[in-house]
């Protein structure tokens, strides 16, 4: 019999799912930046998941948190959504 | 250690006044509610550098001493029947977090019909909830159990519940020494284990799946299990240092020679006592065992005091509906594949019935008597 | 007031959770944090927003997190508060963040409780207008006529007015956001992080499943809102009542119309919730 080591409280690690995000399985299209210098910095807190940030060059996406929801990219110009899948469509 | 003359009540505050409670969450009910304006005088006049939230129902009662209790602080509530239903949910979740919450009791019957009296119906509702449960004899139990809870609990990491009767102690005086300040300060050293902790975040109560929850459970029941052990060390530990009498799990009385065994909890094991003397004067070969750990269940301790026995009557001032009184139960479970013992499971005293000496000493006789069923629970004071 | 050259760069919630994509609520809760930071304690009853948190050994807050029972989460904040104090510790903000029915429902008895307390804490309702976690169902906070998943033929009485009953409570700061306007949101969670007693924050939070849009349309859906009048955007700062956005009045047809959960309404009902709303403002006499 083996109990799983856990803490006395049960309770989670903090900041724990960001690494172990799913997200990107979820994705039908994401979006990609077109024109870096007409992105409204907006995006930053209109994203659900915190995968935009900012850097010395402007906006930034991580794909590892994306959902691909479709937000920022009807929030803001300069961001496209794109499919992820582009292959034969009908055959699943 | 100073004598006074004080209610159950007086005695509960003064405990957790004495184990220097430093979050109190309460509202009021019958007969709880002089024990919590016992404390919230103390803190006004000062005595209790304690913070009281004056909450709005029992059931936030008991959520804000548990948020309390996450955040780091010691902290305390009481209450009775109508509310500790109300706070089962509460009072679950809290044992499932192994927050050292102690809680006192001033066990009243359960609506319906609506009863003020008293009766252990209430507590023995939260018998499955994962609290230590402690029942008090008299005014000197509801003090020294009030702070052994406190250390048992901070050891374990377990909540604990201080039953004591409505009315028959909370509202009575009685003889009751007092335990230094300064000693209990040392007794119960304040271990702060704070799951909400500013400085080390973490995210308490996250959505189990089934993978983790037997897990935890098993590892929470571990604890309940070594309360066996931590319970009577503690009761020795204080008996020592406070020169006291109190009881670990259960204690006896008169048993060396005993046939005929009576085993209650809480306020009926005074009354018992009386019974055992006055058919020990006439020649009976009677004991009383007291039994004050309800939860976890002391099978061994009960168990290996009923050895010599032929007889046992157990007294209950409880019933579970189509089963029986809750004691005798848990001993007839217990016993199970010892032959030797013809267990009688009495219930009596609901909802403020009077049991005195009479109805117990009709009990005993009942057991000793053919009509006697291990099957059926004998209802005494119809 | 949002320095974008200089954002907060630690996301202290948001990355990684388990919502939907384009989830209303995670996107209030984010803004939020924005401003309250690290020394947060949140406490949160069961909601879409307690369970997209984390599960088992995982979370998505770098802040203490605290997943309560339904209906107490206010009294718990008013335990943790009282704990902080004795022990001395300060400066730390204490938020329990519920939904609809955690807050005006289920969870109304101990949110009164607190407010009336006037307990040190900020009690954030984020609104999505229907039971989310448990499906979609109706509950106080629905608007009139709009379908839910136990109400097809759509509410038959008006949304309750939340804001109005905390402003009742004479508590020291009431507001109404919209994840919308973000910097309105954000300057609203400054001024209830400053106060001494009880703040209420009642954030419009759309989910596009329960309103049945698409999940792009999660902030504009949001914005039409206000600006069509519907939601108010105000606060009430111990006692002095502000408004602090001046709608433009797009029709309100136009909001009803873009969501699935409006389909069936008529004519006459849009017409109703028109002359509600230019009764409100003042308008159209």
């Amino acid at each position: 019999m083996a109990v799983k080591n856990l803490p006395i409280v049960p309770s989670g690690d903090p900041g724990a799912l960001a690494e172990a995000s799913n997200a990107a399985i979820q994705r039908i299209k994401r979006p990609e930046i077109t024109d870096l210098a007409k992105v409204n910095p907006i995006v930053l807190l209109y994203c659900p998941d915190g995968a935009i940030s900012l850097d010395e060059n402007g906006i930034l996406i991580s794909y590892k948190l994306c959902k691909g929801c479709g937000i920022c990219a009807k929030e803001s110009e300069g961001i496209v959504m794109v499919p992820e899948y582009t292959g034969p469509k009908g055959i699943f | 250690m100073n004598k006074v003359l004080i209610t159950g009540s007086e005695a509960a505050a003064l405990g957790a006044k004495l184990a220097k409670i430093e979050v109190l969450g309460y509202y009021p009910i019958t007969p709880a509610f002089p024990a919590m304006e016992r404390l919230s005088k103390y803190i006004d006049d000062e005595e209790l550098n304690c913070k009281f939230i004056r909450v709005e129902s029992d059931h936030s009662a008991l959520a804000a001493v548990l948020g309390a209790s996450l955040a780091g602080a010691r902290s305390y509530t009481v209450t009775n029947s109508q509310g500790l239903l109300l706070m089962t949910e509460v009072a679950y979740h809290a044992a499932g977090l192994r927050q050292p919450i102690v809680m006192g009791v001033a066990n009243r019957a359960l609506s319906a019909p609506h009863s003020r009296f008293p009766e252990q119906g209430d507590a023995v509702s939260q018998g499955a909830s994962g609290w230590i449960q402690f029942f008090c004899e008299n005014n000197q139990d509801i003090i020294d159990n009030t702070i052994q809870a406190f250390r048992i609990a901070e050891e374990l990491r377990n909540p604990v519940m201080v039953n004591y009767e409505g009315y028959i102690q909370s509202h009575t005086l009685e003889e009751v020494y007092v335990p230094d300040q300064e000693k209990v300060t040392v007794f119960l050293p304040l271990n702060r284990q704070p799951a909400l902790d500013i400085t080390h975040p973490r995210g308490v109560n996250t959505v189990t799946s089934p993978e983790f929850y037997t897990d935890y459970k098993y590892i929470q029941n571990e604890a309940m299990t070594e309360a066996l052990n931590v319970i009577p060390r503690v009761a020795e530990e204080y008996n020592k240092e406070f020169d006291a009498e109190s009881c670990g799990l259960v204690e006896g009385y008169r048993l060396e020679d005993a046939e005929h065994v009576l085993v209650a909890m809480g306020s009926i094991v005074s009354t018992a006592r009386i019974l055992v003397d006055e058919l020990r004067k006439e020649g009976k070969k009677i004991g009383l065992l007291k039994v004050k750990v309800w939860r976890p269940f002391p099978a061994k301790a009960i168990l290996d005091l009923l050895q010599k026995a032929r007889y046992v009557t157990v007294l209950d001032k409880n019933i579970v509906f189509g089963v029986g009184g809750a004691l005798a139960t848990d001993i007839k479970a217990a016993s199970y594949g010892q032959d030797n013992l013809i267990i009688n499971g009495v219930i009596l005293g609901l909802g403020g019935r009077k049991c005195g000496v009479d109805e117990i000493k009709e009990a005993v006789n009942h057991t000793e008597s053919s009509d006697s069923d291990k099957n059926r629970s004998e209802w005494i004071g119809l | 007031m949002v320095d974008f050259k200089n954002p907060q760069n630690q996301e202290l919630f948001g990355q990684g959770n388990v919502g939907c994509k384009g989830c209303g609520a995670a996107i209030a809760g984010r803004q939020a944090m924005k401003v309250l930071g690290e020394r947060t304690i949140i406490t949160i009853p069961a909601s879409c927003m307690a369970t997209l948190g984390g599960n088992n050994t995982k979370t998505t807050w770098r802040v203490p997190f605290y997943h309560t029972l339904f209906e107490c989460a206010p009294a718990i904040s008013s335990g943790i508060r009282a704990a902080l104090d004795i022990q001395g510790i300060k400066d730390v903000n204490v938020v329990s963040w519920g939904g609809d029915a955690g807050s005006a429902d289920i969870g109304f008895q101990s949110l009164t409780g607190a407010a009336e307390r006037q307990e040190h804490m900020i009690h954030v309702l984020y609104d999505n207008e229907m039971y989310m976690n448990t499906g979609g169902q109706t509950g106080s906070q629905t608007p009139l006529y709009a379908i839910t998943s136990n109400g097809s033929l759509g509410k038959k009485v008006r949304k309750k007015n939340m804001l109005a009953i905390m402003e009742a409570h004479g508590i020291d700061y009431v507001a109404s956001a919209n994840i919308a306007y973000p910097e309105d949101l954000m300057a609203k969670f400054k001024k209830a992080a400053s106060k001494e007693g009880f703040s209420y924050i009642h954030i419009l939070a759309p989910c596009h499943r329960g309103w049945q849009i698409k999940p792009e349309e999660t902030i504009a859906i949001s914005r039409k809102a206000t600006e069509s009048g519907l939601w108010e955007l105000f606060e009430v700062d111990e006692g002095k009542r502000t408004r602090t956005y001046e709608p433009s009045f797009t029709p309100v047809a136009d909001y009803l119309k873009s969501q699935g959960r409006f389909k069936n309404l008529t004519a006459e009902q849009i017409d109703e919730y028109q002359k509600s709303v230019d009764a409100y403002y003042g308008r159209g006499e």
